[in-house]
């Protein structure tokens, strides 16, 4: 029990820590071109996003409409071989998978599923179609993934684009709640992926 | 359907607090026999406010649960745990509910109202049915001990009551299953109650109490292979987390075997590996899976080489080999390719094998052999959710 007030005070803590990067959401303009997650791949969405403070790692950052529970998007700008999709924060007890840049299309949906299940502590989710896609112009893929956050029990689904550049991964996410989310604001996510350069 | 329906009138009426009709003494006609005749108890009742404040708190939270994504439905599996849970404890095991929850981490917990909770981490991870009673039955005593009343009692004692009962706020809040969990973190000298008197119960239904110890040798043993695989020092004395209030394993191996002792050997005593197997067989699968994508390769690698002590099956080649590409260094691709093989060519072996195998080979340089391995999964399995990449990647037309 004495771990339930230290988690709720954290809680506070860390709220009240992050509150301001949390709180630096940044415009980004419709139809002008801007280069994402500190890398050289660039987009121009169709319509204005709001850019989030925080990263969720170094080469990634994330995009939203109506807030990052209910639409995200997230680049991943050049993941390194042996480098893990985002953030490790808990290195030593529950370590992320890493990228190599052997690796193949399934190989890389399998990567993220298993970074996700790790990183959000569920069970629940699936790759569920794999195939062939341009990216940016270059041989690349597409996969689309479905999964269940635990203990919050919404339904997301998830398309990610990408491809393998130079033995870095690039990848665009984008996933919402299957409920109304994932309709209303994959067209505008999908506008962003199909403008992506190199 | 049914079940639900039924589960929740039972909520329902644990809500209003309504008294359930005792089960009545044994009719005439039993009693006509030379059996003599079992007078069962009414189910259990909260007795005082406090307790029936904890039960509808926990009837709440049990109502969310009931509904959750990850409660795992598959009767068979539910009708078998809850088999071996009423061998072990008898008659009272009406007054709980068992709920067996996708998750794969170790661990199962008990709520005072009798709101139970077995994740398949640990169903992955108890090697025989021995070893799942002794789990239930450690759950159970906390339930039949009252051990969360005497928790919250002790606190309120120590004027530390609001602060206890605030935390039922946060449960709505947190929701997360673990966190639930985490409120009831029993006393040690309750956990070790727990322990001590789940041996006995075992013992008497029939199971062989030697197993009890062996669930945290194999525990310490696990948590030794995660760390050895990732270069970190093992956690298996570190009593944070999950077990934080529970007493070192170390200790409860000692504390279980000497448990064990005070029961004379007998030819009787059943461990029960081939129900347990049979019962878990449609489930290993998808368990496993959840296993290897933990990224934990030397926690993962001890569980599956246990369970290959009879002899490696195609499965479990299988799970060795998703687990070596998963790590994907190039002494693992190659390890994995063997792997591979050997559960595509055996008889019964899962038709993932040959995905598996063409993509290790692919990744290893062989491109003519991964390319025909791959275009052998595809035509074993035509509707396969990845095809169109597959075909791509064994050279077709896509």
């Amino acid at each position: 029990m004495k771990r339930m007030t230290k988690l709720a005070l954290m809680g506070i803590a860390i709220g009240l820590a992050t509150a301001p990067a949390l709180a630096g959401y940044k415009l980004v303009p419709k139809g002008v071109p801007i280069a994402v997650a500190k890398s050289t791949l660039m987009v121009t969405p169709s319509t204005d996003w709001n850019r989030l403070g925080a990263r969720p790692g170094r080469n990634a950052e994330s995009w939203t409409l109506d807030g990052l529970t209910l639409d995200d998007l997230t680049f991943y700008g050049g993941i390194a071989n042996d480098t893990t999709l985002f953030r490790d924060s808990k290195k030593k007890t529950e370590p992320l998978p890493r990228f190599s840049s052997t690796m193949l299309a399934p190989d890389i949906a399998q990567l993220f599923e298993s970074s996700y299940r790790v990183s959000i502590g569920t069970s629940l989710m699936s790759i569920d179609s794999v195939e062939p896609a341009t990216f940016a112009g270059r041989p690349g893929f597409h996969f689309s993934y479905t999964f269940v956050i635990q203990g919050e029990e919404v339904k997301r689904k998830g398309e990610a684009t990408g491809a393998v550049i130079g033995g870095k991964l690039y990848l665009i996410t984008f996933e919402a709640p299957v409920i109304h989310y994932f309709d209303a604001t994959h067209g505008a996510a999908k506008s962003v992926v199909d403008s992506a350069k190199i | 359907m049914m079940r639900r329906l039924a589960l929740g009138a039972a909520a329902m009426s644990m809500m209003i607090g309504e008294i359930a009709p005792a089960q009545t003494v044994s009719s005439p006609v039993i009693a006509a026999t030379a059996e003599p005749a079992v007078i069962a108890a009414p189910p259990y009742q909260p007795q005082d406010k406090d307790e029936r404040g904890l039960w509808m708190q926990m009837d709440e939270q049990e109502r969310q649960l009931r509904n959750s994504n990850f409660v795992i439905r598959d009767q068979a599996l539910n009708d078998y745990v809850r088999g071996v849970f009423c061998r072990v404890v008898g008659p009272r095991c009406s007054e709980i509910r068992v709920y067996v929850i996708r998750t794969a981490y170790f661990n199962a917990n008990i709520a005072p109202n009798g709101m139970m909770q077995i994740w398949s981490g640990l169903l992955l991870r108890t090697r025989n049915e021995a070893q799942l009673a002794a789990v239930l039955a450690h759950e159970y005593v906390h339930y039949q001990n009252h051990h969360s009343l005497m928790l919250f009692r002790e606190a309120r004692g120590r004027a530390a009551g609001a602060a206890w009962l605030s935390m039922f706020g946060l449960v709505g809040a947190l929701l997360a299953i673990g966190q639930i969990s985490a409120i009831f973190q029993f006393s040690r000298a309750q956990e070790a109650d727990a322990d001590a008197e789940s041996v006995g119960l075992i013992a008497r239904a029939g199971y062989d109490p030697r197993e009890v110890p062996k669930i945290w040798e194999q525990f310490r043993a696990e948590a030794d292979a995660t760390a050895a695989a990732r270069g970190t020092k093992s956690r298996k004395d570190k009593n944070g987390g999950l077990f934080a209030s529970h007493p070192p394993t170390a200790e409860r191996v000692t504390a279980l075997t000497a448990e064990a002792k005070k029961f004379s050997l007998s030819d009787k005593w059943q461990t029960g590996d081939a129900p347990y197997r049979a019962a878990l067989e449609a489930s290993w699968s998808s368990f496993i899976d959840d296993q290897v994508k933990l990224n934990d390769f030397g926690g993962t690698e001890f569980l599956i080489a246990y369970l290959a002590r009879d002899g490696w099956t195609p499965n479990l080649n299988y799970a060795r080999g998703e687990l070596y590409r998963a790590r994907g260094r190039p002494d693992d691709l190659k390890a994995a390719t063997g792997f591979y093989r050997d559960a595509a060519n055996a008889s019964g072996g899962p038709v993932e094998a040959w995905r598996g195998l063409g993509l290790s080979l692919l990744r290893t340089g062989d491109q003519p052999g991964g390319q025909a391995a791959l275009k052998t999964y595809l035509e074993r399995k035509p509707d396969a959710s990845d095809k169109s990449m597959i075909a791509m990647l064994a050279g077709g037309t896509q």
